[in-house]
């Protein structure tokens, strides 16, 4: 299907070399790739699944791939060369909003929903109270989270915080590949996990656990994916990557429109992509989900701006962790995330564009109006679930 | 210096072949495991190096041992250290983990035996897979000249020279064409049906 399309467009152009992790949240690249979206823009891309984070970064840093739909954290990580040899990255658009689950093993997950509703506490105080529990006659299972460097470590981190639990200290987290973490929670092998979408649903499908929260309970605009390119490929083709992100921006629009999610979820479910139930993958596409909590957003509320206040808030929760030393973040989010590129790239499709880099995070409990030109962008609550609000400084004036 | 290595790779036939050669030299012990809880693996057996197939997402793990065993240091060979090396490492799908800060040379010789082991079985595979896809090349077409035939009323030769004369306008490979073809037609097919 896709060298159909490509076809009927141009087929030249310099080739760029994708991976990807088998998550609904690819879905933009695999849409693009599809429809020929990057043949039109003239990019030859090539799309790799890659079985882990660990692969994707290792071969972002020596070259084997030119970009990646990447866990933002993750790309810090690479160009600070925290896990290996460092590359220089460049975000020139976000991917997906929202789409992760908190999982736990049906057994947890009944307890506790039962203190939740017997005592009214929050559900991770009730699960401080439960492990807590088991604490006193053995060692409680660990949580998995997909990566170190990924926002389910980071947002798994923060709402727990919000019950006083420190992981690491008070429990035990443990890194399990999406891909692996329903065979996993089966297996015993972790007491529940925190993963992107379908993997979560999965779980549920098979009876292994039930997600009792999800990105949105956290943090109900978090940014998810974003596409991260090696600045060198970049700086060499300048136009290929204005075109790719405008292949990606249009994909994201098709993938955020409510009547298209059949056809995304059937794309998606192919076997050289994710290989799971169409079904599955569906409850979490706009359009395809019944209960409207546990959605990847692509395009709406400004969902493809790299947002340099993002940039800042996942370096903030780096360091609150230990998972980073002292950076200049202003710095490091200004030279990653590029909202010039971004503009430059989407000009030519006309829609609306955010007028600011930055943006309080977490100040808006109901929907709200973005500025943006040329017209304001509808948005929806941004706030976290303990009601703090993100001010991410000013950056320094350059002259 | 007899070097604990742990080996994590569902190949088998490659695991014990490695296996062999290491164990043959004589300065490395060599140790099993497969997943799915490698953390629990490492902190049991305390390897000087981790050699993992890089096809397995269990690696993800591996990158955050430190939880497990904070006294030794995790280190990927795909350091700094000599980039062509671990590039030729990537490349050949193997990748690995010094566990307790040993020096780059005194290990090379081991990743050296691991790096040409995955060359030689990924060749065998590709080898494989190439003949895996013109078997299926010819069942396509095959397929795609009985619908033609039927659905059409063509000739065997003609259905055939049509294919072709398609793959030709269309500038395009004849097995790209016949596939979608197939693929659209089965698509028509169940759309049809009630």
């Amino acid at each position: 299907m896709s060298e159909v399309v490509a076809l009927k467009n141009q087929r030249s152009g310099p080739r760029l070399r994708i991976g990807f992790l088998r998550l609904t949240d690819s879905a933009p690249a695999i849409v693009a790739h599809e429809f020929g979206y990057f043949a039109e823009e003239g990019v030859d891309a090539e799309l790799l699944e890659e079985p882990s984070w660990a692969n994707i970064a290792d071969k972002l840093a020596y070259g084997f791939l030119d970009a990646a739909v990447i866990v933002p954290p993750l790309a810090f990580a690479i160009e600070l060369g925290l896990r290996g040899v460092s590359q220089r990255l460049v975000i020139p658009c976000n991917i997906s909003m929202g789409g992760n689950t908190i999982t736990l093993a049906t057994a947890l997950a009944r307890r506790v929903q039962e203190k939740c509703e017997n005592r009214g506490l929050s559900v991770p105080q009730a699960l401080a109270d439960s492990l807590a529990v088991s604490q006193a006659d053995q060692r409680p299972l660990p949580l998995g989270v997909v990566h170190a460097y990924s926002t389910h470590n980071l947002l798994l981190r923060y709402w727990l915080a919000t019950a006083g639990l420190h992981a690491g200290r008070d429990m035990r987290l443990s890194v399990v590949p999406p891909a692996r973490a329903v065979e996993a929670l089966k297996s015993g092998q972790i007491a529940g996990f925190c993963a992107g979408a379908p993997w979560g649903e999965i779980a549920a499908r098979e009876g292994a656990g039930i997600n009792v929260a999800c990105s949105d309970d956290i943090w109900r605009a978090a940014p998810e994916k974003a596409f991260a390119v090696r600045e060198h490929w970049a700086q060499e083709h300048p136009d290929a990557l204005k075109g790719a992100v405008r292949a990606l921006v249009r994909a994201g629009q098709f993938c955020d429109a409510p009547e298209n999610a059949s056809y995304t979820g059937a794309l998606l479910s192919r076997q050289k992509y994710l290989a799971v139930d169409s079904h599955a993958i569906l409850s979490s596409l706009p359009g395809g989900a019944i209960a409207q909590n546990n959605l990847s957003r692509f395009f709406r509320g400004a969902a493809t701006f790299p947002w340099r206040s993002h940039a800042l808030w996942f370096l903030e929760q780096m360091a609150r962790w230990d998972l980073i030393g002292n950076v200049d973040a202003q710095g490091l989010a200004a030279r990653v995330y590029r909202s010039d590129l971004y503009r430059a790239a989407v000009a030519p499709l006309g829609i609306s564009v955010p007028t600011a880099d930055s943006k309080s995070e977490g100040a808006h409990d109901a929907p709200w109006s973005l500025d943006a030109a040329p017209k304001p962008i509808a948005m929806g609550p941004d706030s976290f679930c303990d009601g703090l609000i993100f001010e991410a400084a000013p950056a320094p004036v350059s002259f | 210096m007899a070097l604990t290595i742990l080996l994590i790779d569902t190949d088998t036939e490659r695991a014990r072949a490695l296996e062999d050669k290491l164990s043959a030299s004589g300065y490395a012990r060599v140790l099993r495991a497969e997943g799915p809880d490698l953390a629990a693996a490492v902190e049991r057996t305390k390897p000087d190096l981790v050699i993992i197939d890089m096809a397995l997402p269990d690696r993800d793990a591996l990158e955050d041992i430190r939880s497990v065993s904070a006294a030794s240091p995790v280190v990927m060979f795909a350091g700094t250290d000599d980039p062509a090396f671990a590039q030729e490492a990537i490349a050949a799908g193997v990748c690995s983990y010094n566990m307790s800060g040993i020096a780059l040379q005194d290990v090379r010789p081991i990743l050296a035996s691991a790096i040409a082991l995955f060359q030689r079985y990924r060749h065998v595979e590709t080898e494989l897979a190439a003949a895996k896809a013109l078997l299926n090349e010819r069942r396509l077409i095959e397929r795609a000249k009985a619908i033609l035939m039927k659905d059409r009323k063509m000739t065997e030769p003609d259905a055939y020279r049509w294919l072709q004369k398609k793959a030709m306008n269309e500038s395009r490979k004849l097995a790209q064409v016949v596939a979608d073809f197939v693929a659209e037609a089965e698509n028509q097919r169940k759309e049809t049906k009630p």
